[in-house]
């Protein structure tokens, strides 16, 4: 009796990276995204060089003036140019969000996958952790956070990440609650990986897309909350400036004086568009469960 | 006085708005339309109060709500601010002018239908004067015979100071010295009687806090009654039927409402939603007095805008380089290009020509002066600050000013000045206790006479807060003054006294305030006056024929 062994080249392997990324380059709104995004991210950190005035220069002579050929966007009402301060703002603006962010989806996702793997007491104490913290006005938790640890822009970004993690957390247990009893988990689980490596190889990969919608619907919703703070005094302080308080200061004058409104409004649009095709696109492309092709 | 302005709590403020709006259109009927049928006035009155007990608040929008609950012994005239009656009908004044007889009218009442007599005036100022109470208004007192030694507590009994109780019905004061402005003092609220019954009724009568200012257990004798406080709403006073003039009073009732952002006001007013707004954003007056002038209020007031610098420590216990800092403001360009609402540059504490006295002032614009300065007090170029902070209260006026002066400094001096801003309990309580370096702060004459800016300024006086005295001031401001025998030997004594404020500078004056509200044109009755007090129970409420309206 002779065995043939099969002589089928087995099909080569592809990680889940790369599978992402042969995606995502064919997802034209979403390289869209991602170049606007790295061009925000450059400009910021060229600002100092490729801003024509200082951001603290006053013209009070001046005042606000629309757009013109000295002032592309135009003077706020301390007559300084609101280009340099969009310019600005906008590497407050981003290192803000993305900062908190990343601390939100650290702590949300760590948190979460451990509570909702674990299961039972564990995930029962957990939670309620979390409830409680969604209990107490986040407002004030901010506000104790910086009191204690005083004013410190690295902390604000901190306090905000320590207090927006918390929804991270609960989407991500339920996911892997609902993915904790699937068979390629428990599969895993047969052959003996170790907890920590199913969670890591298994179940956080599982669980990005929705991690990623929804860390993209956080940054704005962080950029937003620094300029709350630092209008209540907590945040940054004049004469520095951010995109969330230029527009909160644009509000206020809009009917006098609209482009302090609409070009604040517009860079923060833009980066919230750009943020939402990649998010989109990096959930297709990241998903595990998406055919291979 | 302190303007209050207090934080944007935009919550609060938004929640309020939406309130209205929703009220507002479940009735399908706006606020204006409503009270203008229902005879309610609905008062933007800038914040929530702290308190409404007339012996212990100091803020404007306070003193808004007590002038509709309280009436004085002596009232002012609507415009002029002349002595009118008030609970007293009629008074005598000795020829020293140091005996003031008031003779109290029988029918003025409480709300709760008992009547207002002398001894209620006699008890309520001995409350109000009372060590205990820790009044930060006690200078208010000083012209009465015996009062200081009182409010210092070198003497305990209080019948030994100068009120008397004639009769039931007769009150009798005795001054230290002929003081002018006594009559302009007894319509301040410091002055304002209250309930005793009420007030014991809810524990000693000088705990902050005590209940009796709450609806159902606030008594008071003027044209209104408190009848609801929702907190962060609004605040419902209702006709007082005990009023000893209620058949003269036309309002049913007024609603104030803790408008705390302008911007929101002024949506809310335009939205008939408030028959007169506490404030107007700096950026809409122009729009109002061009195409709305009748809605607008903007006049004259007696109040200037200032900045307090902490003089007990480096570098500002050093006059020279407070002088340098006030030298360096340019206020022509802060009124004309931030505040642009009318407001004057100040280079004086006290507004000019307040009741005939105008100070002579050595804090004109300077900067190169301001350098010297600065260099001989030995910080050549600003080098050896470190950094300077400026605390205000969240709000968007006091932010804009802030940032125009960081920059002069920055500019003129360079000293880097950092901004801090506070919600507004939170900034009185630093400014009280001396944590801050340079505050912005206000102050509205209480009363039509020099005197109102210039006594804050005494060793630890209440509203002093610099940390800075001068002896030669207090003797000026404090003895000699007040015994002057005519108005000009007064006015030049207390000239010299501002000088030396002027000259030692614990506070820079960058404006002189003007009045600057919106006022529906169903609000008939209304008067300005330099004060900027509102007499509601002159107010009346009469819709303008509408010809579009079918109805």
């Amino acid at each position: 009796m002779s065995t043939t062994t099969s002589t089928l080249p087995a099909e080569k392997g592809t990680s889940l990276w790369q599978d992402a990324w042969v995606r995502l380059g064919k997802n034209r709104l979403a390289l869209f995204g991602l170049g606007v995004l790295s061009l925000l991210v450059v400009v910021s950190l060229l600002t100092p060089w490729l801003a024509p005035y200082p951001y603290d220069l006053q013209n009070l002579e001046l005042g606000a003036t629309p757009p013109s050929w000295d002032h592309w966007l135009g003077t706020d009402t301390f007559g300084r140019d609101l280009l340099t301060r969009i310019l600005y703002g906008g590497r407050v603006s981003l290192a803000v969000g993305f900062v908190a962010t990343g601390v939100a989806l650290l702590i949300g996702v760590l948190y979460g996958a451990i509570a909702g793997y674990a299961g039972g007491r564990i995930d029962a104490a957990m939670m309620r952790f979390v409830d409680i913290l969604y209990a107490l006005p986040f407002m004030i938790f901010i506000i104790l956070l910086m009191v204690i640890f005083g004013k410190n822009i690295l902390l604000l970004f901190l306090a905000i990440g320590a207090v927006e993690w918390l929804t991270m957390a609960r989407i991500v247990r339920g996911q892997v609650q609902n993915l904790r009893h699937q068979e390629f988990v428990e599969a895993a689980t047969a052959i003996g990986l170790s907890r920590w490596a199913i969670l890591h190889r298994h179940i956080i990969p599982n669980t990005l897309g929705p991690v990623i919608v929804y860390t993209t619907l956080t940054i704005p919703n962080v950029m937003l909350l620094e300029a709350f703070l630092s209008f209540l005094g907590l945040g940054i302080q004049p004469p520095e400036s951010s995109w969330g308080l230029l527009i909160n200061y644009g509000v206020e004058t809009m009917e006098e004086y609209p482009w302090l409104l609409i070009f604040p409004g517009l860079a923060l649009s833009i980066t919230l568009f750009a943020l939402n095709f990649l998010g989109d696109g990096l959930r297709d492309a990241l998903d595990p469960k998406a055919s291979k092709d | 006085m302190n303007l209050s302005l207090s934080a944007q709590r935009l919550v609060p403020a938004v929640a309020v708005a939406l309130l209205v709006l929703l009220t507002a259109c479940s009735a399908g009927e706006t606020n204006v339309e409503r009270g203008n049928r229902e005879g309610i006035l609905y008062w933007g009155n800038g914040t929530e109060p702290q308190e409404l007990d007339p012996h212990i608040t100091t803020g404007v929008p306070e003193s808004y709500i007590q002038e509709a609950l309280f009436e004085p012994l002596v009232n002012s005239h609507p415009e002029t601010l002349e002595p009118a009656p008030g609970v007293a009908q009629r008074w005598q004044v000795s020829d020293d002018g140091t005996t003031y007889t008031f003779y109290l009218n029988p029918k003025a009442r409480w709300s709760d239908g008992e009547p207002v007599t002398a001894e209620d005036f006699r008890w309520s100022l001995w409350r109000a004067m009372h060590p205990k109470l820790g009044n930060q208004y006690s200078y208010m007192y000083y012209p009465i015979k015996n009062a200081t030694p009182y409010l210092r507590g070198d003497i305990s009994n209080f019948d030994e100071v100068g009120i008397r109780v004639i009769d039931s019905h007769t009150l009798q004061i005795q001054l230290e010295n002929p003081t002018p402005y006594f009559l302009g003092l007894l319509s301040h609220h410091s002055y304002y009687p209250v309930p005793r019954n009420a007030i014991e009724a809810h524990g000693d009568p000088w705990k902050r806090g005590s209940h009796w200012t709450r609806p159902g257990n606030m008594v008071s004798n003027g044209a209104f009654q408190l009848s609801e406080w929702k907190l962060f709403n609004y605040i419902a006073v209702d006709k007082n039927p005990h009023y000893h003039k209620a058949d003269e009073v036309a309002l049913n009732g007024i609603r104030f409402l803790p408008t705390e952002n302008v911007t929101t006001e002024e949506r809310m007013f335009r939205a008939n939603q408030l028959h007169y707004t506490y404030e107007l954003p700096a950026d809409k007056t122009e729009f109002y007095r061009t195409n709305a002038p009748q809605q607008l209020r903007n006049q004259p007031y007696l109040g200037t805008y200032f900045y307090r610098l902490n003089t007990r420590i480096k570098p500002l216990n050093d006059p020279k380089v407070r002088r340098a800092l006030a030298l360096a403001i340019d206020r022509q360009k802060i009124v004309e290009r931030i505040t642009k609402q009318g407001q004057l540059p100040a280079y004086t504490i006290t507004p000019p020509n307040t009741a005939g006295y105008s100070a002579e002032s050595s804090l004109i614009y300077d900067p190169e002066r301001a350098r010297e300065l600065l260099a001989e007090a030995g910080y050549p170029n600003g080098e050896g600050i470190d950094s300077l902070e400026v605390l205000y209260n969240t709000k968007e006026t006091h932010r804009k000013i802030a940032v125009a002066v960081q920059q002069m400094w920055k500019k003129e001096l360079n000293i880097n000045i950092i901004l801090r801003n506070e919600d507004w309990k939170v900034y009185l309580d630093s400014e009280k206790r001396g944590k801050f370096q340079i505050s912005r702060a206000s102050w509205i004459g209480d009363y039509l006479d020099p005197n109102t800016f210039l006594d804050m300024w005494i060793k630890d006086g209440g509203n002093n807060r610099t940390g800075w005295h001068n002896p030669e001031y207090d003797r000026l401001v404090l003895e000699q003054a007040p015994q002057a025998t005519s108005r000009e030997e007064r006015h030049n004594l207390l000239m010299k006294a501002e000088k030396i404020l002027l000259d030692e500078v614990p506070a820079i004056p960058i404006y002189t305030y003007a009045t600057r509200h919106l006022v529906d044109p169903s609000l008939k009755g209304f008067s300005s006056n330099l004060l900027d007090r509102p007499f509601f129970s002159h107010f009346y409420l009469e819709p303008e024929p509408n010809p579009d309206s079918e109805q």
